[in-house]
C-alpha cells in the first residue's frame, strides 16, 4: 500500500496546485478587460474572421486522405533507406502494405471523396427508386432533426443523409 | 547501430498460423475493391454471401489452428518472433470471432435492406474489427495487443454510426470513439510504464523477467497495471468503466450493436485474460483485489440498473455489464479452471447476445426504433418465432438449467468457490437473482396479451377468466391500443362480453394466431435458429463445449 502513496500525494498536490492557481488568479488579479483581451485567442494573430465561417466539408475528407499517404510516406522512407538489407522481405511487407493503402485510395475515389462540387454522380449510383421526396420522408421528424426542415428543401439530398 | 550489418534479422512469418487474421483483412479489401470498380451499389446478398464465406474460410483455418495446439503431446508456440502466441487460447478467441462474424453478417443483410444503407462499408468494417480482436487473442506482445485494439475499436466506432439517418446512431459512434480513444490512450501510457519496469513489451518476456528478478520498488509497474486494466475493462465495459454501453448500445444499429457486444468483449476480454493471469501472475496478491472490486461493482451495477431500463436495448446493455462481471469472477478465482470459466462464459454469451440482439433488430422495425418494452407487448402472438427465440435467450442469459448459461455461470461461480472467494460466489448469485427479474419481466411482456400498464397487472384476481383469455384465440389482438385507458384493460381482461364488444374493430378482428415465422427475414430467422439451438443443445448435452474451453489453455 506504501507504494500508492507517492502515486497519491503526486494526485493530491497536482489537483491543489491547479485548484490554487484558479483560485488566486481570480482573487489577485485585477480584471480590466479591453476588446484585445477579450478577444479569441488565435496563436497570437487579431482575428479577421468570424469564427463560425462555412466550408466545404470535403475539405476534411482531402485533409483526411492526405494524412492516409503522409503516414505511407513515413513508413516508405526508413523502408527505401534499408532496402538493400530487408531483401526480399522487406519487398513483400511493402508491397502488401502499399496495396492495402492503394485499394483504400481506390475505393475512396469511386466513393467521390476527390469529387469537388455537387455529388452529381453519387446520386445517379443510388437505387433508381430514390428521389428527393423518399429520402426526405426517411427522415423521422421535424423534432428529430432539429427543425431540419429546411435541409430537405436544398439541392443535394445527401445533406439530408449525412 | 545495425545499419552497419549487411542484413537485418527480418522474422520469420508463419502465414499458417495467422491465416484466420488475413483472411478477414483480404476478404475486407476484396469487398472494398469489388464494391469500387461498380458503378451501382452491391447487392446485400452478394455482400453477406461474401462476408460469410470469408467467416466460413477462417472458421475452418482456426479449427485448424485448434487442431495444431490442443490434443495429446501437442502444446502452444509463439510465432513472428514471438508477438504471437498459438495456443489453444488465442484458437478459442479466433473461432469465437468466426462464428460471432459469421452469425452478425448473416443477421446484418435484412436490416441493411429495411434502413437503406447501401454500399459494402457496414460488411467490410465487420471483417477488420474481427481481424481485430482475433489479433487481440492471439498476440503475444504488448503493441500487436494494442494494434489488435485499435483495429477493432476504430472499425466499431465507424459500424456505430453507420447508420446516417438516426441521429442517435452519430451521438453512439462520438460519444464512443471520444471514450475509447481517451481509454486507448490509458492503455498505451499502462504499456509504456510496464515496459520502463520490465524492460520489454513482449508478455512472456514480462512474465519470464517477473518470475526471475524482484523489482523491490513496484510502484512503476503497478500503475502500468492498473492502467492495461482501465483499458481493457473500457473495452470489456466492466464498472466503473461501463458508462459509454448504454448510450452507444441504445444509439448504434442493432446489428452493429449485436456484433460489437460479442466480438468487443471477447477480444477486450482475450487480452485482459492473458495479460493480467498469464504475464503479470506474479503479481496476483496486487490484482486480485482490483479484479475482484471490477466484478463485484459490474455484477450489482449492471444488475441494478438494468431493472429500472425501459429501452431493451440499453436493459441488454446493462445486462451485458453485468455478464462481464461474471466473466471477471473467473479471472479473479485466479485459477486454470476460472480462466476455463471464462472462456466458456465468453462461447455462451455470444450466442446468447447475438440471438437477442437479432430478435430485437426484427421486432424494432423500420427505422430502428421500436426498442420499448411496450413493443415486445404481446410478440407470442404477433411473431411467435421471435418470441419463442427471445425466450430463450433471455431465459438462457439469466442462467435457467439446461442451458448454456447455466453452465456458464455455474462454472465460474464454482471456479471462484474452489478458490475460496466465498463473497464473490454469494454476490455473483444475488445479482444473478435480481438479472432474472428484468429477463423474466421482458418474457413476462412477449407473452402477455394486454393492451396497458404493467405485465402483472394481466394477472388480476379470477385467474379462472384470464387463463380463459389466454387460450381463448379471439381475444383481445396482439395490436397495442393506446386508446385505451389502463382501466379499460383491466375490464377487458376480466370480462369476455367487453372482449366480444371490442372484438369488433377492425384492428381486433385480425386472425390472432400468426404464423411461426411471420415478419422475420430469411437472415435473422437462420440466426435465432441457429443461437438458439447452440444455447439449448449444448445446454444439455454439455461436455464437448465445456472441453473445448477446458483445453484452451494458455501458453505460458
Amino acid at each position: 500500500m506504501s507504494n500508492y502513496l507517492p502515486i497519491l500525494i503526486m494526485i493530491v498536490v497536482g489537483v491543489a496546485f491547479a485548484a490554487v492557481s484558479i483560485v488566486a488568479s481570480n482573487l489577485l488579479s485585477p480584471s480590466r478587460s479591453t476588446a484585445a483581451k477579450s478577444a479569441p485567442y488565435e496563436c497570437g494573430i487579431v482575428p479577421t474572421l468570424e469564427p463560425a465561417e462555412r466550408f466545404p466539408v470535403k475539405f476534411y475528407l482531402v485533409a483526411m486522405i492526405f494524412v492516409i499517404f503522409d503516414i505511407e510516406i513515413i513508413f516508405l522512407y526508413p523502408w527505401a533507406v534499408i532496402f538493400g538489407q530487408l531483401k526480399t522481405f522487406g519487398l513483400v511487407e511493402m508491397v502488401v502494405f502499399a496495396v492495402a493503402v492503394v485499394a483504400a485510395f481506390y475505393y475512396l475515389l469511386s466513393a467521390g471523396a476527390l469529387d469537388w462540387g455537387p455529388a452529381n454522380r453519387l446520386r445517379q449510383a443510388g437505387p433508381p427508386d430514390r428521389t428527393l421526396a423518399s429520402t426526405i420522408r426517411r427522415v423521422p421528424a421535424a423534432a428529430e432533426v432539429g427543425g431540419g426542415e429546411g435541409t430537405g428543401t436544398g439541392e443535394d439530398p445527401d445533406v439530408v443523409a449525412a | 547501430m545495425m545499419l552497419a550489418s549487411s542484413t537485418l534479422p527480418v522474422p520469420h512469418v508463419a502465414y499458417s498460423v495467422i491465416g484466420p487474421e488475413v483472411v478477414m483483412v483480404v476478404g475486407a479489401l476484396v469487398l472494398l475493391t469489388i464494391a469500387a470498380l461498380r458503378r451501382s451499389p452491391l447487392p446485400h446478398a452478394f455482400t453477406t454471401s461474401l462476408t460469410c464465406s470469408v467467416a466460413v474460410v477462417s472458421l475452418v483455418w482456426s479449427l485448424h489452428v485448434w487442431s495444431r495446439v490442443v490434443g495429446a503431446g501437442k502444446h502452444g508456440f509463439t510465432a513472428v518472433d514471438s508477438a504471437i502466441a498459438v495456443d489453444g487460447f488465442s484458437a478459442l478467441i479466433l473461432v469465437l470471432v468466426s462464428v460471432a462474424l459469421f452469425l452478425s453478417a448473416l443477421a446484418s443483410a435484412s436490416f441493411l435492406r429495411r434502413e437503406s444503407m447501401e454500399g459494402p462499408e457496414f460488411a467490410v468494417l465487420l471483417m477488420l474489427s474481427s481481424a481485430g480482436a482475433m489479433l487481440m487473442g492471439a498476440a503475444n506482445d504488448l503493441i500487436v495487443l494494442f494494434l489488435g485494439l485499435e483495429i477493432m475499436s476504430i472499425a466499431l466506432y465507424v459500424l456505430a454510426g453507420s447508420n446516417l439517418r438516426r441521429r442517435q446512431s452519430g451521438e453512439a459512434a462520438i460519444k464512443y470513439f471520444v471514450l475509447g480513444a481517451f481509454s486507448s490512450a490509458i492503455f498505451l501510457y499502462g504499456i509504456a510504464l510496464v515496459y520502463g519496469a520490465t524492460g520489454s513489451t513482449n508478455l512472456s518476456a514480462i512474465a519470464t523477467f517477473l518470475t526471475t528478478s524482484v523489482i523491490v520498488h513496484n510502484g512503476v509497474l503497478l500503475a502500468g497495471m492498473a492502467f492495461l486494466l482501465v483499458g481493457l475493462g473500457f473495452k470489456v465495459a466492466a464498472v466503473p468503466f461501463h458508462t459509454w454501453a448504454p448510450d452507444v448500445y441504445q444509439g448504434a444499429p442493432t446489428p452493429a450493436v449485436s456484433f460489437m457486444a460479442a466480438v468487443a468483449k471477447a477480444g477486450g476480454f482475450a487480452g485482459l485474460l492473458r495479460v493480467v493471469y498469464s504475464t503479470l501472475g506474479t503479481l496476483q496478491i496486487d490484482w486480485k483485489p482490483v479484479i475482484w472490486a471490477l466484478a463485484v461493482l459490474s455484477l450489482v451495477v449492471g444488475a441494478v440498473l438494468a431493472v429500472v431500463q425501459r429501452d431493451v436495448k440499453r436493459m441488454l446493455a446493462y445486462s451485458s455489464v453485468s455478464h462481464a462481471g461474471f466473466v471477471l469472477i473467473g479471472l479473479a478465482a485466479a485459477s486454470g479452471r476460472g480462466i476455463a470459466g471464462s472462456l466458456y462464459y465468453l462461447f455462451a454469451y455470444t450466442f446468447m447476445v447475438i440471438g437477442a440482439f437479432t430478435v430485437a433488430q426484427v421486432v424494432s422495425g423500420t427505422g430502428d426504433s421500436r426498442h420499448d418494452l411496450e413493443d415486445y407487448r404481446g410478440l407470442i402472438r404477433r411473431q411467435p418465432f421471435l418470441a419463442i427465440g427471445m425466450s430463450v435467450f433471455l431465459l438462457a442469459q439469466a442462467g435457467v438449467p439446461f442451458t448454456t448459461g447455466f453452465l456458464a455461470k455455474f462454472s465460474v461461480v464454482s471456479a471462484v468457490a474452489e478458490a475460496h472467494s466465498y463473497a464473490l460466489a454469494v454476490i455473483a448469485m444475488v445479482s444473478a437473482a435480481i438479472a432474472a427479474f428484468f429477463y423474466l419481466r421482458v418474457v413476462g411482456y412477449m407473452f402477455s396479451t394486454g393492451t396497458g400498464g404493467e405485465a402483472s397487472a394481466v394477472v388480476q384476481p379470477g385467474a379462472g377468466t384470464a387463463s380463459v383469455r389466454f387460450s381463448v384465440g379471439d381475444a383481445p389482438s396482439a395490436a397495442p391500443l393506446p386508446a385505451f385507458e389502463h382501466s379499460a384493460a383491466a375490464v377487458a381482461v376480466m370480462d369476455e362480453e367487453v372482449v366480444a364488444s371490442v372484438g369488433t374493430t377492425p384492428a381486433l378482428a385480425e386472425a390472432p394466431a400468426a404464423p411461426l415465422f411471420a415478419g422475420v427475414p430469411f437472415g435473422p430467422a437462420v440466426v435465432i435458429a441457429l443461437s438458439g439451438a447452440v444455447t439449448v443443445v449444448f445446454g444439455i448435452w454439455a461436455q464437448p463445449l465445456l472441453d473445448f474451453a477446458r483445453h484452451a489453455t494458455l501458453l505460458f
